[in-house]
């Protein structure tokens, strides 16, 4: 059991790495509004299963970094009640690399799906 | 685990803190940052809970802070990988290394910082100079206080900005995130608090030393520029000069007395290759500079 789990630990390590952009450029992409950094973590911890069940601290390095490939424009608001809130949005090049990462994601999906099948 | 799970905000930073040790300062300062918003935004969302109950979901769902140090650590070691260039093979001979500097495209962009810095400089200066004697002349009123706060406030997004600079063209990693201020306490312990940081002294130290640091950069590279390239030009000129290729009106007419002490046969090459030799210098000059205007930075802006 213990043998199989630091394998199991270890593969959605590696898959999660650029999954999680993907990901997280895809919420983006679908939101109508701006969304902050603990909205976007919520929204995948109601529907996140498998690899992007870990730790949610994981994903505001790669929003930082997505936001510095100019992919996402971020800016900070000041609050009422909580603590000031940086809000992200997809940006125009975002939205182009997302549609070009679908397609490589869809074109590998299905061939792993295949190889599985088989 | 070792550490004890952590109650309150801020003992989860300290914690957080403790396990990044070692790490880069900027990182850590983003790493901070993130998580105080999450467990912010986490305590908002859960008011009326006891902090500690919050606390122990937060371990859960955000990590711990030593799984949350981890993730940066590696996080950080992926992206640098990914983002910077393989190190250039390293060239046998002394020479060898001498000219290899010409293709460190990071010697390139600090000759261009050692330019930019003049602009930056007076900029900053100014800025700090005129903040600072109207913060003291508005103190006797009311107004001087907020009008010293606020320009404290410009300091730190300037800081970030030349960070940004610095990061971009010198290579060096330094924080994409300001640092929290300080909540659940007063405006007077917080108005306090930035007085006594010694963080806001040393950014104003920076910024009114960058008014020297970049007049002598910008003298350096624009002299080390001229000089060599006009050591290069001239052989090349003269040579074309004597051959008849090239016409200079005045060059005729000047008489040099007999006082030419080196004979152009031999004057010509080596007047090329010194101008070579002070080009690449140059770069390694900039280079040079470089490296320590990236530790002079990240010691007096990032704590």
């Amino acid at each position: 059991m213990d043998e199989t789990d630091s394998h199991v630990r270890k593969f959605h390590k590696e898959l999660s790495a650029g999954i999680v952009s993907l990901v997280l450029l895809g919420v983006l992409a679908r939101a109508r509004t701006p969304m902050y950094g603990y909205q976007i973590v919520k929204r995948l911890d109601e529907t996140g299963e498998g690899v992007l069940s870990g730790k949610q601290s994981a994903l505001y390095p790669v929003l930082r970094n997505l936001s510095a490939a100019g992919l996402l424009d971020s800016e900070v608001e000041p609050s009422v009640t909580g603590p000031p809130r940086r809000y992200y949005r997809i940006t125009p090049l975002g939205r182009r690399v997302l549609r070009e990462w679908s397609l490589a994601w869809i074109a590998t999906r299905d061939f792993v799906n295949t190889v599985l099948e088989d | 685990m070792t550490t004890p799970t952590p109650r309150t905000i801020a003992e989860y930073l300290e914690q957080l803190r403790a396990a990044l040790a070692g790490a880069d300062p900027a990182l850590i300062q983003d790493a901070l940052y993130d998580a105080e918003e999450h467990l912010r935004s986490e305590m908002h969302e859960n008011r009326g809970k006891p902090e500690a109950e919050v606390l122990a979901k937060i371990v859960s769902s955000y990590g711990a802070p030593e799984e949350v140090a981890e993730i940066y650590v590696d996080k950080e070691k992926v992206v640098h990988q990914a983002l910077s260039q393989p190190p250039p093979p390293r060239r046998p001979t002394a020479l060898g290394r001498f000219f290899a500097v010409g293709a460190d495209p990071r010697a390139y962009s600090a000759l261009f910082y050692m330019l930019l810095s003049l602009a930056t400089g007076i900029f900053y200066f100014t800025w700090t100079v005129a903040g600072v004697s109207l913060s003291l002349g508005l103190s006797i009123l009311i107004f001087g206080i907020v009008f010293a706060v606020m320009f404290f406030g410009t300091t730190r997004v300037l800081s970030l900005v030349e960070g940004r600079i610095i990061e971009v063209m010198l290579g060096e990693r330094m924080p994409r995130r300001p640092v929290f201020a300080e909540r659940n306490v007063g405006l007077r312990t917080r108005i306090l608090g930035m007085f006594k940081d010694p963080r806001t002294w040393s950014t104003l130290l920076y910024f009114v030393l960058m008014l020297p640091l970049g007049i002598t950069y910008f003298t350096l590279a624009v002299v080390g520029i001229a000089l060599s390239l006009s050591f290069i030009l001239v052989p090349i000129t003269h040579v074309l000069w004597s051959i008849g290729l090239v016409q200079i009106d005045w060059a005729d007419h000047i008489h040099f007395n007999d006082t030419l002490i080196v004979p152009p046969l031999l004057a010509d090459p080596l007047m090329f290759v010194l101008g070579i030799a002070l080009l690449f210098g140059l770069l390694h000059l900039a280079r040079g500079v470089g490296k320590f205007q990236g530790v002079l930075a990240k010691a007096l802006l990032v704590r």
